[in-house]
């Protein structure tokens, strides 16, 4: 047996080894990475790249992101909406680097980033495609608008019990509850918080179980509002995936969407009513209300006038009547020059019934003429 | 009272199509002007107080009677 070397040379003889076939030279690989673990306070972050026949690892290495190269990460998740985490498949620069102790790496210098996002896309319309293909039922995509039977279900005129499932001690749910406290005209509403984290691994199962929740419950409330903010830290993944984007198609109470994307519309945003922030499904649902009101001030408005118009009208008839009956009064007839005649207390119409020498009385204004007939003939007026 | 919105703005619009009907009763109409004005009552106050508020609400609207 030779004579054994120290641990030291041979990881020398190996660095130079490294250091001759790689120093100074990049490549661009394509990956899935695992392991990331960000340090966002240090700008580093440490990752593993790997390949995969199947479920099976076939490649595997250590990576890196140093404080150079971490804007790449930054801008990805910005880019994107999503971050930056295990399971992404990436092209990305990177450097073979040979350390004494910690062994051998790639340093990444930058990420292809359309490569990524035009990876993430594909991902995205494979989830869409395979909603519609699998839940003909309640999922159907008719000229690029996903019709699903959450979206149809008709809002109730009012919205007054909200369920929210949204992120605790968030940006989302504080805009979102101060713009319903806040709102001008003074309504009520009673907002029920279904709190649970919305980004990150998971972050989709544990959705669905706050919406089973509500489900269960379903009674009690006019419309759930999913809502998140903006913030540091952007993941819409979670909003991306099936089983969730699924479940929100066929919810049975109709759900609206607060999840703030300017660029991107998640799929769950696709299968229910999409108002973009948190203050925007506020808004949206105080002025729901508002607009009931109208209709209702409306009515209210009709029927004054309504009323106003049939009193008048039933005012006007009685003067009418009024003037009617005196303008046929006696008093005002008598009052005219015209006279009543009577014979033995009857009203005289027909001359015929007056017989000469019989007794008559002359009913003027005031004063009765009481005489004796002499003489009857026709007279020539032109009445 | 006890309705939905939706049954308080129907039972509303039927009583105001109604009073529009000019062969209405002027001895109906004032009836149907009452239960109008409850609806529209009703609405407006529900918006602003959660259900059971809204009938303790409707109450403290009419003036009670102080008792000497």
């Amino acid at each position: 047996m030779p004579k054994p070397i120290k641990l030291s040379e041979l990881i020398n003889e190996i660095d130079d080894v490294i250091q001759d076939r790689f120093a100074g030279e990049t490549f661009w690989i394509t990956a899935e990475v695992t392991d990331v673990k960000k340090q966002p306070d240090k700008r580093w972050c440490f990752l593993k790249f790997i390949e995969k026949e199947g479920n099976l690892i076939t490649a595997e290495i250590k990576g890196v992101f140093w404080s150079n190269a971490y804007d790449s990460v930054v801008r990805f998740e910005k880019l994107s909406g999503q971050l930056f985490a295990s399971g992404l498949e990436i092209t990305c620069q990177v450097r073979v680097r040979f350390h004494k102790r910690f062994g051998i790496d790639l340093e990444v210098l930058e990420i292809d980033h359309s490569y990524a996002l035009g990876k993430l896309e594909t991902e995205r319309q494979q989830t869409l495609d395979r909603l519609v293909n699998e839940n003909p039922a309640f999922i159907r995509l008719v000229d690029g608008y996903y019709f699903t039977s959450n979206k149809s279900l008709e809002l109730p005129i009012v919205l007054q019990r909200i369920a929210i499932v949204t992120a605790p001690d968030s940006d989302g749910q504080r805009d979102f509850k101060q713009e319903i406290a806040n709102n001008p005209y003074g309504y009520t509403f009673s907002v029920s918080e279904f709190l649970t984290q919305i980004q990150g691994d998971n972050s989709s199962t544990l959705i669905i179980q706050k919406l089973k929740q509500i489900e269960v419950e379903k009674e009690k409330f006019d419309v759930v509002a999913i809502v998140r903010g903006g913030g540091s830290q952007t993941d819409f993944k979670p909003f991306d995936d099936y089983d969730l984007s699924k479940y929100v198609a066929s919810f049975p109470l109709p759900i609206v969407t607060g999840i703030g994307h300017d660029r991107n519309t998640s799929i769950v945003d696709l299968m229910a009513r999409q108002y973009k922030t948190p203050t925007k499904v506020a808004s949206t649902i105080v002025e729901h209300n508002f607009n009931f009101e109208t209709e209702i001030t409306e009515l209210k408005d009709r029927l004054l006038e309504t009323t106003e118009r049939m009193l008048d009208k039933a005012k006007d008839n009685l003067l009418q009547l009024k003037r009617t009956v005196k303008a046929y009064s006696p008093s005002t007839i008598l009052n005219k020059g015209y006279a009543i005649i009577t014979s033995n207390n009857q009203i005289i119409i027909d001359p015929k019934d007056i017989k000469l020498k019989s007794e008559i009385k002359t009913i003027l204004k005031n004063e009765v003429i009481h005489s004796t007939v002499t003489k009857k003939s026709k007279h020539e007026l032109d009445l | 009272m006890n309705l939905t919105y939706n049954e308080a703005y129907q039972k509303l619009s039927k009583l105001v199509d109604q009073i529009e009907d000019d062969k209405i009763q002027l001895d109906t109409l004032a009836d149907k002007v009452k239960q109008a004005k409850e609806l529209i009552d009703y609405c407006e106050t529900k918006l602003r107080f959660i259900d059971n508020d809204v009938t303790a609400a409707l109450s403290e609207k009419k003036p009670k009677k102080k008792i000497k």
